[in-house]
């Protein structure tokens, strides 16, 4: 119990310290990057997964970590999806970068996660309703893309390959940021 | 908008997503996969039961959730706290209300706090509905080639783009490709 606490502080730390040195925590480049005017939030965003999935396979052919599957439900995912972008876009803010950004002093960013902690709240209170109404119906189950291309392995390799191109065209669709593209 | 230059104390995207990679190999290998609207979750449930605990108790998504003894706050709770070492350490001053929102909206704080106590809220609500956030669901979900993941990724990028292209229509710098 103690050392997973330790664990979770340490991890959040390191976490928390990543995101701020790359501008997700400031509203003002996260805004900018969703007006497609700097790409480099999204492009660490998308070469984070990219990394972390090669990664993942390796720990896993080590043995090492757990996994856990999160179902897609067409219409809850699809719903919460399309929520989640209205918030984001209107505050610049999300889950994670809400703390470490009031941590890193940003009364905007405070005020984001009180929201959040009352929208907790409220999706607690309707858990039992919205569920049932929501989620079980067109809950497809626990798929990956393992599952359709019948290898693990196969389906990294198409995963690595499309977020290639997702991180390519970014930077020359978007503007520059810090970072002057090469090409 | 002053032009960036190679001074900026801004990290480059790749070596921070190398950065940010092991840091999301180190929680699979230690924990699990990574989450922080969970954190939200813990935090209310580790208040709430000290005030409502019968509410708690009964309530199923908060029986879902480990209070705030657990990875799941801690990991919150150092988000902060790496977010306050990287603020003291970083050469830029945060400002309450964003520039591009300034010049949009003015600087009024009361506005732009109403607009992201109302972002927060739907953030969470939608995070809760769907069982995970950016983090919890896109990044972790997609690192195990979860559908969950890329389907929720896909609809909050696109999403987001489509909101902040309305919400700061007409701003005064100029939005679009190349203005940099």
């Amino acid at each position: 119990m103690s050392a997973e606490i330790w664990l979770g502080l340490l991890s959040g730390i390191a976490f928390g310290f990543v995101i701020q040195r790359i501008g997700a925590t400031n509203a003002d480049k996260m805004a900018r990057a969703h007006l497609m005017m700097e790409g480099d939030i999204p492009r660490f965003m998308l070469m984070a997964v990219l990394l972390s999935s090669v990664g993942l396979l390796g720990l896993q052919a080590a043995g090492v970590g757990r996994t856990l599957i999160i179902p897609t439900s067409l219409v809850a995912t699809g719903v919460a999806g399309i929520l989640f972008g209205l918030g984001w876009g209107l505050s610049g803010y999300c889950p994670g970068t809400t703390w470490a950004a009031a941590g890193e002093g940003r009364m905007d960013a405070v005020f984001a996660l009180l929201g959040g902690l009352a929208g907790t709240a409220l999706f607690a209170q309707l858990h039992e309703f919205l569920i049932p109404l929501l989620y079980a119906p067109t809950n497809v189950g626990q798929i990956t893309l393992a599952d359709w291309f019948g290898s693990k392995p196969l389906a990294v390799a198409v995963f690595v390959i499309v977020f290639g191109i997702c991180i390519w065209a970014i930077g020359i669709l978007w503007g520059r940021g810090e970072d002057v593209p090469k090409s | 908008m002053q032009k960036n230059n190679q001074t900026s104390p801004y990290w480059k995207w790749l070596p921070a997503a190398f950065a940010l990679a092991g840091i999301i190999l180190f929680v699979f290998a230690t924990y699990g996969p990574p989450a922080s609207s969970s954190g939200f979750v813990s935090t209310l449930k580790g208040v709430l039961q000290t005030v409502a605990p019968d509410y708690v108790a009964e309530n199923a998504h908060y029986r879902m959730i480990p209070d705030t003894g657990s990875w799941l706050f801690a990991f919150v709770l150092g988000m902060a706290i790496g977010g306050f070492i990287a603020g003291r350490t970083f050469s830029i001053p945060v400002r309450d209300i964003p520039e591009i929102w300034e010049k949009r909206f003015g600087g009024s704080k009361v506005k732009r706090f109403a607009a992201t106590f109302a972002g927060g809220f739907v953030i969470l609500f939608a995070s809760r509905l769907a069982g995970g956030c950016t983090l919890g669901l896109f990044i972790s979900g997609s690192t195990q080639l979860a559908v969950s993941g890329l389907y929720f990724g896909v609809l909050i990028f696109g999403i987001a783009m489509l909101t902040a292209r309305f919400v700061y229509r007409g701003a005064g710098g100029g939005i679009g490709k190349g203005e940099k």
